[in-house]
């Protein structure tokens, strides 16, 4: 223990500046520094990696005191599978390439048991540049360890695919769901941009959103009330829902994005809506008379949604048959007020601007009443007591509208030949 | 001088198509366009086409019913043709006064419109 002390003093006395004033004293600190770092194991390698000195914190660790393992190659606190495969050695070279290396593995203590090691190897140059030897410095970091285990463990158990993208948009961590959700590996994604599973066209916009989210990180729906898509590897788009929330590490803030394929979801609420629209449609019919005369039969409760969604759905029968009247029957309307009044003349005037004539119809004695003294005008809007004698007027009107229109292409053609 | 739209003539009668976004300007170079053309060709009706717009603001819709009665201080009639359905949503919605116009659903119903309008002013069917 003494002689193996002095001797890793003894290369780290060599590796300090000549000329040092008093460096008897600061070598006596730096070893009392050394084997107060109890948590930590110190040691000192030499060219060929055998171990040249040994501290408290390393004999803590691992069992070994300084005689047992001085002079022995570093690879004895290896793994039989990583001694088989020369992990050590290839850990050195590294180190000699890099300057300084820093890896984290299994280490075997004197009885056996294993412990996570984070290790820092720094290569140590004589004087004339070439390498005399390594200082290593290695911690037990398996509660840290223990800890990443359950959190990835957590991170793959989890029912959605979740990504962890650094404020720059890097994604740093994905799970097996994102891998099998999006069609790319782990290594395919990490260190990409986090943009390559938006869709191209939202791909610009993205980054802004995301600076967004790290200037007051908390947790909340991506987009909230829009509809999110994502890109799979193969360029198809798929509907996701996606949450979000902030999540402080050691490196800064870094955002977890929790994405579900909201195919099936979405799916569900198109067909609700076409469901919706199709009770609307057949609340609201249109029913084509005649050649040219449309009937909308009204029956019961006008409000403000189904009025609108009514005069919408007339005026594109209007278009789509090209018809001249239509006869709005209103028999089946409890009762006539100021607002029902007021949906009906919008209807009306919308159908005039587009070019068709109105007759209202099945006006029941009670209503006349009503509208008169609501003192409600109707305008110019003609109306009769029955839908049949709606229907009458409406082909009249339809009768003599196409003879003037005749005689109009007759003239026209015949002005357009001279 | 070039004209901002296109004005076809089918006998005494002005066909006027307009198309795509009208901003205010063009709005106000048509009008100045179509009375002097109704004036310089004598016609005796109009008919303006707005099938081609999607979007109709109350500055357009005003700028329609403004023309409309210039033709008619002309001596001439005017109709407005083609409306589409959204549009003459949008023009109720902003209660847009175009009560006096007279519209009709195409070109066709549009020259028997002129034309009744013509033979007996203001017994009118519709």
């Amino acid at each position: 223990m003494e002689s193996g002390r002095r001797r890793g003093l003894g290369l780290v006395m060599a590796a300090m500046p000549d000329g040092e004033p008093d460096a008897g004293p600061r070598l006596h600190d730096l070893e009392a520094l050394l084997d107060a770092a109890a948590d930590y194991e110190i040691i000192n390698l030499d060219a060929e990696g055998n171990i040249a000195s040994w501290n408290a914190g390393a004999q803590a660790l691992l069992g070994y005191a300084a005689a047992e393992v001085l002079g022995k190659p570093v690879s004895l606190f290896y793994t039989d599978e990583e001694q088989a495969a020369g992990a050590a050695e290839a850990e050195l070279r590294k180190a000699e390439e890099t300057g300084r290396l820093e890896s984290e593995g299994w280490r075997v203590r004197k009885d056996g048991q294993r412990f996570w090691a984070s290790v820092i190897t720094a290569p140590i140059h004589g004087q004339d540049g070439s390498i005399t030897g390594y200082a290593r410095v290695t911690r037990d970091i398996s509660d840290r360890h223990q800890a990443d285990v359950m959190f990835r463990g957590l991170l793959e158990s989890a029912p959605d695919a979740i990504v962890i993208a650094a404020p720059d948009g890097r994604i740093e961590l994905v799970n097996r769901q994102a891998e099998r959700l999006f069609g790319y590996s782990r290594e395919q994604l990490t260190g990409q941009d986090v943009e390559i599973l938006v869709p191209p066209r939202f791909r610009q916009r993205h980054p802004r959103h995301r600076d967004e989210f790290f200037s007051a990180a908390r947790a909340r729906p991506m987009g909230a009330g829009l509809e999110l898509s994502g890109i799979r590897r193969d360029g198809t788009e798929f509907p996701v829902e996606i949450s979000l929330s902030p999540l402080e590490t050691d490196r800064g803030p870094r955002a977890v994005a929790a994405i579900r394929d909201a195919t099936e979801r979405r799916e569900q609420q198109q067909r609700l809506r076409r469901q919706r629209d199709e009770i609307m449609e057949l609340s609201t019919p249109v029913i084509q008379l005649w050649d040219k005369v449309l009937a909308l039969p009204i029956i019961g409760t006008l409000d403000s949604a189904r009025a609108a969604r009514l005069t919408e759905g007339l005026l594109e029968k209007i278009a789509e048959h090209q018809a001249e009247v239509i006869i709005l029957d209103v028999s089946g309307v409890p009762t006539i007020d100021t607002q029902v009044a007021q949906h009906l003349l919008r209807t009306v005037q919308a159908a005039t601007l587009m070019g068709a004539a109105s007759i209202m119809s099945g006006v029941r004695p009670e209503t006349a009443q009503a509208i008169v003294h609501l003192g409600i005008d109707l305008g110019r809007l003609r109306t009769r007591n029955t839908l049949r004698d709606a229907l009458q007027l409406a082909l009249l009107m339809v009768h003599e509208r196409a003879g003037v229109a005749a005689s109009a292409v007759a003239t026209v053609t015949a002005g357009g030949q001279t | 001088m070039t004209g901002v739209v296109p004005i076809m003539q089918v006998g005494d009668t002005l066909l006027v198509s307009l198309q795509g976004d009208l901003d205010d300007a063009t709005v106000i170079a048509v009008e100045e366009q179509l009375t002097r053309e109704v004036a310089r060709r004598g016609a005796t009706g109009t008919l303006i086409d707005v099938s081609g717009l999607a979007v109709v603001d109350s500055f357009i819709a005003r700028a329609l019913a403004r023309v409309v009665g210039m033709i008619r201080l002309l001596g001439s009639e005017a109709a407005i043709v083609g409306m589409r359905p959204a549009v003459a949503i949008t023009l109720v919605e902003l209660g847009v006064p175009m009560g006096k116009l007279d519209t009709a659903l195409n070109a066709e119903q549009g020259m028997a419109l002129l034309r009744r309008l013509r033979s007996d002013g203001s017994r009118r069917l519709d």
